[in-house]
Parts: C-alpha cells; structure tokens; sequence
C-alpha cells in the first residue's frame, strides 16, 4: 500500500487516492486509537470502494503520524485542519468523507467548517451523545465506561502512544459535540452496529438531520467496523450520484 | 476442467495474536469466489477483519461456525479450485494470459 508523508504543521502519512480511480474523491477518516490501515484495509472498507478514489491519513496521534503530547493539539479544529490541508495536497476541491467514531465526528466537523468541500457524508459508529460521558479522563487504565475500553485496546496496540491518545481523548473531551450547528445540504448516512453503545441516539441524530440510519444485526463499537452491511450501504451511497458534479 | 481441493488455513493477522472468532461468513459452500473477494469477517481482541479469499473457486467447507474461535494456522475453508486457474484471479482463459504478459503491458482494449 503506497504511503507518503505530509510535512503538515504536525506530519501526517497518508495514501493517496489510487491514479486511475474515476469519480469523486473519498476521504476515510479513521476512528481514535485506530489508523488508515487498521480501520480501513483491514476490516475490507478499500475492498468494498475499490472502484472509488479512495484515500486519507493516519490522524495526528495515531500510526504513523506526528503524536504531539499536548491535549491542545487535538481540538476538532486542529483535526478539521489536518484533513482541509491533505485534501489541499491532493489538489481535491470537493470529497465524500467516510468516518468511523471519531473519524465521523471529525467528518461532521468538517462539513461544518468547510461545507463547499464535502459532498457527501457517511458517518459510522457515532451518535449524538458525549462519547466520554462517566469517563475518568485522569485515570484511563482503570475507567469503566465504554470510552475507557476504546482507549485501553488503542494503548496496547503496537505503535500505539498511550501519552498521545490521553492527550487526544482530553482534547476531544474538552469540545464537546454539538447537533447544532449542523451541516447544511450535504447528503448524510448514518451506520453502527446494533449493540454500539458509543453509537446511542443514532436514529434522533438522524431524524434531527433528515440524514438514512442503518444497523448491522450483532454488531457493537469494535466488530460493527468490518460489516459487509454496512460497507455495502456505504458503497451504494456514495456510488448513487458518483462522477455527478456537487449540488451545493 | 479437472479440480482439486485446497484448504485455506486462518492466516497470522499479526499483533501477536494466536486465534480470532469468526464473525460472520461471507460465503456458502456451493458458492463461487473470486480470488480476493470477500470470504469472512473475523474478530480478535483487538480489531475486527475482513479476510478476502486467496483462491478462485467453488467453496466446499467451511471449518468453523460463526461465534467460534479458530487457532492461526488452523484450517478455514476447503475451496474447489480448478487446477490450471489455481491462483489466477477468473476467467482469463489459458491460451491468451501469458501471451499478454510476454507481449505488452498496454489493456487488452488498446490490442
């Protein structure tokens, strides 16, 4: 898989989109602890967009990019920096952006801050409730919320920094999601598994934002990632108006 | 075309893991598979995977229920493959593939 590096404010690698893939770009924005390569080679997501220019970048803190310490180098704006300075890079006016838990989050970010750059949104594994809700950010290694699991499986990974991901999940935690604002006429889906408990409230978020809601049978925060059901809606979505010029 | 069967053992997914839980087949027996095609979604203590198939073939058994754990290096799947396509992603026929490969590198489509 090619790899190169962004010398950004913070290093970012990334795989660029593939030179004979047609159609609109796609941006895939991995979820925390993850990176491009766990979240999106290995669960098949590439796989199943295989006839779209995929591409994205290991989010500061995560593989192989910069892992600054300070949890003031994860606010959503400085996320939302990183993907508006790749897509920059890559000479992309406008992209589908995939993003799985945090990636969605920053993906919904996105559509916010930059709306004449996304087309159109999936957002996977996500709902509207705090995400950090009943963690103890000053004592990860022993909280009990759902989060709490999240980061430990993140820290134990090989070329995971557990100093960085403390940092990222206080920055995260410390800008709160808001329903409002929303983003403004960018075509949304929305995808979790049933027993996603991060994914809470999934179906209001969809109604408050006339976005579709679907739900892999089984499937919670980790195993909903890899869902054929769920890639294969994904793939539908994004290949329903591809090549089509944006309508925004 | 005659056929024989090979069996696909669960590969190591690194990260030091010994075994992973099968989630969910993405096959049948009976059902064709095209090499690098969705076989089985697979779940280890760390991350969730997706397995694509490494043989073209009819898929003869699968060696683990959904749910159930399988050791790395333990059997998966049987495939019936075809001898001489073995390897060889569809339907290319025989004949024409090493000529192509020998002659130039430019799509059929440009011949």
């Amino acid at each position: 898989m090619t790899r190169h590096t962004l010398q950004a404010e913070v290093p970012l690698r990334y795989a660029p989109p593939a030179p004979d893939a047609a159609g609109v770009p796609v941006l895939l924005v991995h979820g925390f602890g993850s990176d491009y390569e766990l979240n999106w080679e290995r669960t098949g997501w590439t796989r199943a967009l295989a006839d779209l220019p995929v591409f994205g970048c290991d989010l500061r803190g995560h593989g192989g990019s910069g892992k600054p310490h300070d949890p003031a180098a994860y606010t959503p704006g400085a996320f939302v920096g990183d993907l508006v300075a790749l897509l920059d890079a890559l000479d992309i006016e406008c992209a589908d952006v995939v993003g799985y838990s945090l990636g969605a989050r920053l993906a919904w970010e996105l559509a916010v801050q930059r709306p004449q750059r996304v087309r159109r949104a999936v957002l996977a594994g996500f709902g509207p409730r705090d995400a950090f809700a009943g963690t103890d950010l000053d004592d990860l290694e022993a909280d009990g919320s759902p989060f709490g699991q999240v980061y430990r499986t993140a820290a134990a990974l090989p070329g995971g920094d557990p100093e960085a991901l403390a940092a990222c999940a206080r920055g995260q935690a410390a800008h709160p999601f808001s329903v409002e604002p929303a983003p403004a006429g960018i075509p949304t889906l929305l995808l979790a598994g049933e027993r996603d408990e991060l994914a809470e409230g999934m179906e209001d978020l969809a109604q408050a934002v006339g976005a579709t809601a679907l739900r892999a049978p089984g499937r919670d925060h980790a195993t909903a990632v890899a869902a054929r059901r769920l890639k294969n809606a994904a793939a539908d979505f994004l290949a329903a108006e591809a090549g089509a010029p944006s309508r925004l | 075309m005659a056929t024989n069967e090979t069996t696909f053992h669960l590969p190591d997914l690194g990260e030091g893991l010994v075994e992973a839980t099968v989630l969910e087949w993405l096959v049948r027996p009976g059902e064709r598979v095209e090499r690098n095609g969705p076989l089985v979604e697979v779940e280890t203590t760390k991350s969730a995977a997706e397995i694509p198939s490494p043989h073209a073939g009819v898929v003869a058994r699968l060696h683990a229920e959904e749910g159930e754990a399988v050791a790395v290096g333990a059997p998966l799947v049987t495939f019936e493959v075809e001898e001489e396509a073995a390897g060889i992603v569809g339907t290319v026929p025989a004949e024409e593939a090493p000529k192509r490969r020998r002659v130039r590198l430019t799509p059929p489509e440009d011949e």
